[in-house]
C-alpha cells in the first residue's frame, strides 16, 4: 500500500478545500439564481423573448349592389426614420427623398424635425409598392446609427377613383370614417384592434403565439347603389352641370317599390383618396345638404293634398286673373297668363297664381298637415351624414300669405332627398317610404323598409295622369321619350342671396317611370345654371338623357312602331 | 453478503436513473415538438396572411382594370362602339 506522507495529505485536504468551496459557490450562484432571484431573472427572460404586439383590424369592404368593390383596404408599409444623429439623419432622408412622392411642405416638415433632434420621424406614410421597395434597398445599404423602419398598415383603395366618392365619403391618415357612409357606419366597418403575445427565438423567430386579444376585422357593406348607373348618372351630371356653367347639381336615382338608392350624384366630384386637400364646399353631399325653395316641383304636394282633402276635383276651373294676382300687398305673376285653368291645367302649366288659388282653397292647416305627412322639415333617415332637416316653419308662425307662397314652393327649404322621396309618394301609389342606401352587412341582407300609406291609390292615380300630362303636353315636353310614359313636374326657384331673392335659380325636374307601373322615381337638381334657367329647359333634358340610358340598362322597352316590331 | 447487497442497489439505482432517463427525453422531446410546431404554426399564419393580402391586392387591381371610365374610354376610342339610338331596337315577338 502507498504511503502518503503529511505533506500530501495538506495539499489533497487544500484541493478539496478549493474544490468543495468551488461548488459550494456554484450551488450558491445556482440557488441565488433559481430561487432567490427567480422573478428578476424571469422577467428579463421574458422581456427578451416575450413581445406584445397590437393587431390593426382590417377595414370591411363596400361593395355595390352586384358585388363590385367600392372601396377596400389593403396592406401598406409606412416609413419612418428612428434619428440618433441629426447628421446622419440628414444624408438618409436627402437620399430618401429622392425615392418617394413628397411635397415640398412635407419635406419641409421632416428637415425640422430632424433638426429639432426628435427620435421618431415619420417618412412618409402608406407607401406605394414601387416606393417601398425602393426604400428597403436603401434600409438595406445603409450603415449608421439612425436607422429607417417601416410599419405595417392599411390603405384604402377606392378603385372606382372619384366614382360615388359623396355617398362613400372618406377615411383619414389612420383609417377612420371622416365623411359619407365611411363615417356614418364607422363603428360597423372599422373592426376591433387586438393584441397577441408572441415568443421569439435567439435569432428573433417567432415560436409561440397567444391572443390576448383577437382582433376584429370590419364587416362587409353592400350597398344598393348600383355602379353602372352611378357612373352614367355622374357622366350625364357633369355635362349638363359644365354646359350650364352651374355652381353644382345633383341626381338621385331611387326604386320607387322599395326606396333603395340606385344613384346619388352631386358635383363637384371629388377623389375619395385626396380628401385631405378637397375643400369643404365640394365635400358636401349636395343630395342631402343642399338646401333650397324647392319652386315649381312642390306643386304636386298642393295638389294631392287638395285632392286628398277633396276640396278640389281635376276639371275644377280657377280664376288665373291673366297672370297677375294681388294679395294682401304682395303681387303674384305667371311667366305665360292664363285666364281660366282647370285644376290639372294648373299643374300641367305650372302656373303659380293658380297654385295660389288652390291653397288658399285647400287652407293652411290642411295643407299643414299634409306637408308634415310627406316629411318636410325632418330627415329622411338615410344612412348617410350631414342630412339637413329643412326648413318648415311650424303652423303659429305662418303669415296671412304663407299657405299662398308655400302653394308653388316658397317659405320652405328642401333637400333634394326629400323632393326624390315626396315624388316616390306618388310613385309609389300612395307610400311614404324611407330612402335607404344599405343592402346587407357581413352578408346579412337588411330587412325591408317600412311603409307608411300617407295618400289614397285613388289621388295617386289622379296626380299620376296629371304629371304624364306635364310631360306630353305641359313644361316637361323636353322629358318625353316615344313609347313610354314618364310622369313628372318641372320647377324653377329663384334663390335668396343676402335676405332677398335674386335673379339666381335653382333648376329641378322630378318624374317616375313607367308612370302607371313605376320601377324608377329621379330628383334632378341643378343650382345656379347660366343662360338658361327653367326647369323643363336644363334638369329636364338631362332626365330624358339619364332616362333613355337607364331604359337600356334596365330592359324597359318602350313601345315601340311597327317597324321595329318583328315576329317570328 | 454487503457486496450482493450493493450490487442490487446499483441495479435498483440503474434502473430508476434509466427512468428518469426516460421520462425526461420524452418530455424534452415532446417540449421540441411543441417548440417546432410553433415555428411552424408562425409560418403557416404569415403565408395565409400574405395570400390574403395579395388576394385583396389583386381584387382592387381587378376593379381598378374594371373602373367604368376606363372601360368606356376603351369601348368608345378604341373600338369605336356608341350607345344605341332608341329607334334602333327592334322588339322581337315569338308567334304562337
Amino acid at each position: 500500500m502507498m504511503k502518503i506522507n503529511k505533506k500530501e495529505r495538506n495539499r489533497a485536504f487544500i484541493l478539496f478545500v478549493v474544490f468543495s468551496i468551488w461548488v459550494l459557490f456554484i450551488v450558491y450562484k445556482l440557488v441565488k439564481i433559481q430561487v432567490f432571484d427567480y422573478t428578476k431573472y424571469i422577467s428579463k427572460v421574458k422581456s427578451q423573448c416575450n413581445r406584445i404586439f397590437s393587431l390593426h383590424p382590417k377595414r370591411g369592404t363596400i361593395y355595390d349592389c352586384n358585388g363590385d368593390v367600392l372601396a377596400i383596404s389593403i396592406r401598406a408599409e409606412s416609413a419612418f426614420l428612428s434619428n440618433k444623429d441629426n447628421k446622419e439623419s440628414m444624408e438618409i432622408f436627402s437620399l430618401l427623398s429622392k425615392q418617394v412622392r413628397l411635397t415640398y411642405r412635407e419635406k419641409k416638415n421632416i428637415k425640422e424635425r430632424i433638426n429639432k433632434g426628435r427620435k421618431f420621424i415619420w417618412i412618409k406614410r402608406k407607401l406605394e409598392d414601387r416606393e417601398y421597395e425602393k426604400l428597403k434597398k436603401i434600409k438595406n445599404s445603409l450603415n449608421s446609427t439612425s436607422t429607417l423602419g417601416f410599419v405595417d398598415e392599411y390603405k384604402r383603395v377606392y378603385p372606382q377613383k372619384t366614382l360615388a366618392a359623396h355617398v362613400l365619403g372618406g377615411v383619414g391618415i389612420d383609417e377612420q370614417g371622416l365623411c359619407g357612409i365611411e363615417y356614418e357606419i364607422d363603428s360597423l366597418i372599422r373592426g376591433k384592434g387586438g393584441k397577441v403575445k408572441v415568443l421569439i427565438d435567439a435569432r428573433g423567430k417567432i415560436f409561440e403565439i397567444e391572443y390576448l386579444k383577437k382582433p376584429v376585422a370590419g364587416k362587409d357593406i353592400f350597398l344598393t347603389i348600383d355602379s353602372s348607373i352611378q357612373f352614367f348618372v355622374e357622366e350625364e351630371l357633369r355635362r349638363t352641370v359644365e354646359k350650364f356653367r352651374a355652381k353644382k347639381g345633383s341626381v338621385i336615382i331611387i326604386d320607387s317599390k322599395h326606396g333603395s338608392i340606385l344613384a346619388m350624384a352631386s358635383y363637384p366630384f371629388y377623389d375619395p383618396v385626396r380628401i385631405k386637400h378637397t375643400s369643404q364646399r365640394v365635400l358636401k353631399n349636395v343630395a342631402v345638404s343642399f338646401l333650397y325653395d324647392p319652386g315649381s316641383t312642390f306643386k304636386i304636394i298642393l295638389a294631392s293634398s287638395a285632392l286628398e282633402n277633396e276640396v278640389c276635383h281635376p276639371k275644377q276651373i280657377f280664376n288665373c286673373y291673366n297672370g297677375t294676382f294681388h294679395i294682401k300687398n304682395r303681387t303674384i305673376h305667371d311667366i305665360h297668363p292664363y285666364e281660366r285653368l282647370t285644376f290639372e291645367e294648373i299643374i300641367i302649366n305650372s302656373s303659380n297664381i293658380g297654385a295660389a288659388r288652390i291653397g288658399l282653397r285647400l287652407g293652411k292647416e290642411n295643407y299643414y298637415r299634409t306637408l308634415k305627412r310627406f316629411g318636410f322639415g325632418s330627415k329622411t333617415g338615410i344612412n348617410l351624414p350631414a342630412e339637413e332637416y329643412g326648413i318648415l316653419n311650424s303652423l303659429k308662425r305662418w303669415s296671412n300669405v304663407s299657405v299662398v307662397f308655400l302653394s308653388f314652393g316658397y317659405e320652405i327649404a328642401v333637400t333634394p332627398i326629400q323632393m326624390t322621396r315626396a315624388f316616390n309618394v306618388i310613385a309609389s301609389g300612395g307610400y311614404l317610404i324611407k330612402p335607404n342606401i344599405l343592402k346587407s352587412v357581413d352578408g346579412i341582407v337588411l330587412p325591408q323598409v317600412k311603409k307608411t300609406k300617407i295618400i289614397s291609390s285613388s289621388t295617386g292615380h289622379i296626380m299620376t295622369s296629371i304629371m304624364t300630362e306635364v310631360v306630353n303636353i305641359g313644361t316637361g315636353k323636353q322629358t318625353k321619350i316615344e313609347g313610354i310614359d314618364i310622369a313628372g313636374k318641372t320647377g324653377t326657384a329663384k334663390k335668396i342671396k343676402n335676405g332677398s331673392y335674386e335673379n339666381s335659380y335653382v333648376s329641378s325636374f322630378g318624374g317616375f317611370f313607367p308612370a302607371n307601373n313605376s320601377r324608377i322615381t329621379m330628383f334632378i337638381v341643378i343650382d345656379e345654371p347660366k343662360g338658361k334657367f327653367y326647369g323643363g329647359e336644363v334638369a329636364a333634358p338631362l332626365f330624358k338623357t339619364i332616362t333613355n340610358r337607364l331604359l337600356i340598362y334596365l330592359n324597359i322597352f318602350p313601345e315601340l312602331d311597327k317597324g321595329n316590331e318583328v315576329r317570328i | 453478503m454487503k457486496k450482493s447487497k450493493d450490487k442490487s442497489l446499483v441495479r435498483v439505482f440503474m434502473i430508476v436513473m434509466f427512468f428518469v432517463f426516460i421520462l425526461l427525453f420524452t418530455y424534452s422531446s415532446l417540449n421540441l415538438k411543441n417548440i417546432d410546431y410553433g415555428y411552424r404554426m408562425h409560418e403557416l399564419i404569415l403565408r395565409e396572411k400574405a395570400l390574403k393580402e395579395k388576394v385583396d391586392k389583386l381584387r382592387a387591381q381587378k376593379a381598378s382594370l374594371l373602373n367604368l371610365k376606363r372601360v368606356e374610354r376603351i369601348v368608345k376610342k378604341k373600338l369605336n362602339y356608341q350607345y344605341p339610338r332608341p329607334d334602333q331596337f327592334v322588339k322581337v315577338f315569338e308567334n304562337k
